[in-house]
């Protein structure tokens, strides 16, 4: 009541005048988020406008403005958790115990792919063209490529990723380090695929 | 008195080192392996490229035009039909 078409100065154009102010100066952020997340920028776009619509819903209960980005983000993954949840078939990828026993560096050694090299390591990496390995990323379960987006592109610390993701901190921590090693093995995979590594049996 | 930590041990706090997540004690006790142990050194050395090495890959991506601009139509019409 008392509201104006064009969305002031009734107090629901005030609010939705507020909530614009406070939260659309972080459209970069999430955008880049979304498209890192997505690395498809219709999707992402999707995601962003459904985030903010969202966010518009709940701001009454945002209780703090210095947390609007964090919140953002908040309402971003949990939609992107949720559409996973709906699509896709998200059995448990394997044995977490197996994945944390990964290790690229290991595997490099063991199957020595560049026997003339150094600097074995850093040849390995050097040979991915930049695509592949933002494909290694996507091809990640969201569970993962979720916090290590957050981490490597905005550089969350532990807390707010907890914050974020809604989970405890030593589920960060886990998240983290199995997401690093599903990443290895996807490079690793991919190396393969790619004819990089030729695998022999004796 | 505190137990020397394996390098099994160590390998699980590589990312939280890099992280810089680990403080107080456990951040010691890691100190303290890889001073001993070069082999960790080298796997965490690894491990540190491999981050910078992803992170260096993630894309910019522009904002797509006009989508300020959509973005706000599409909350005033959420707010018009919410009044109706």
């Amino acid at each position: 009541m008392g509201d104006t078409a064009e969305g002031g100065p009734g107090p629901r154009g005030r609010h939705q005048q507020e909530f614009e102010d406070k939260a659309l100066p972080y459209l970069k952020p999430l955008f880049r988020l979304a498209f890192r997340l997505t690395g498809d920028p219709a999707a992402a776009e999707d995601l962003v406008q459904e985030t903010y619509l969202k966010a518009l819903q709940s701001f009454r209960t945002l209780r703090d403005p210095e947390r609007v980005r964090p919140w953002l983000f908040q309402i971003l993954s949990r939609l992107v958790i949720d559409r996973h949840r709906a699509t896709a078939r998200e059995v448990p990828l394997e044995d977490p115990d197996d994945l944390d026993r990964f290790s690229l560096y290991d595997q490099i050694v063991a199957e020595d792919p560049l026997p003339y090299s150094d600097n074995l390591h850093d040849e390995f990496l050097a040979q991915f063209p930049d695509e592949e390995v933002r494909g290694a990323l996507l091809a990640l379960p969201q569970v993962y490529r979720m916090p290590l987006v957050l981490l490597y592109g905005e550089d969350l610390s532990y807390r707010e990723l907890a914050e974020v993701l809604g989970c405890p901190v030593g589920t960060v921590m886990s998240r983290l380090h199995r997401g690093r090693k599903a990443l290895e093995r996807e490079l690793w995979e991919c190396a393969r695929r790619r004819g990089l590594i030729k695998v022999w049996t004796p | 008195m505190t137990q020397r930590m394996t390098c099994e041990q160590a390998m699980r706090q590589f990312f939280a080192y890099l992280d810089r997540a680990l403080e107080g004690e456990p951040l010691h006790a890691f100190e303290t392996h890889l001073e001993d142990c070069l082999d960790c050194c080298d796997r965490l050395q690894f491990s540190r490229r491999v981050d910078a090495f992803v992170k260096e890959r993630l894309v910019d991506a522009p904002l797509p035009e006009g989508l300020e601009d959509r973005l706000r139509g599409g909350l005033r019409r959420v707010r018009d039909a919410g009044k109706a």
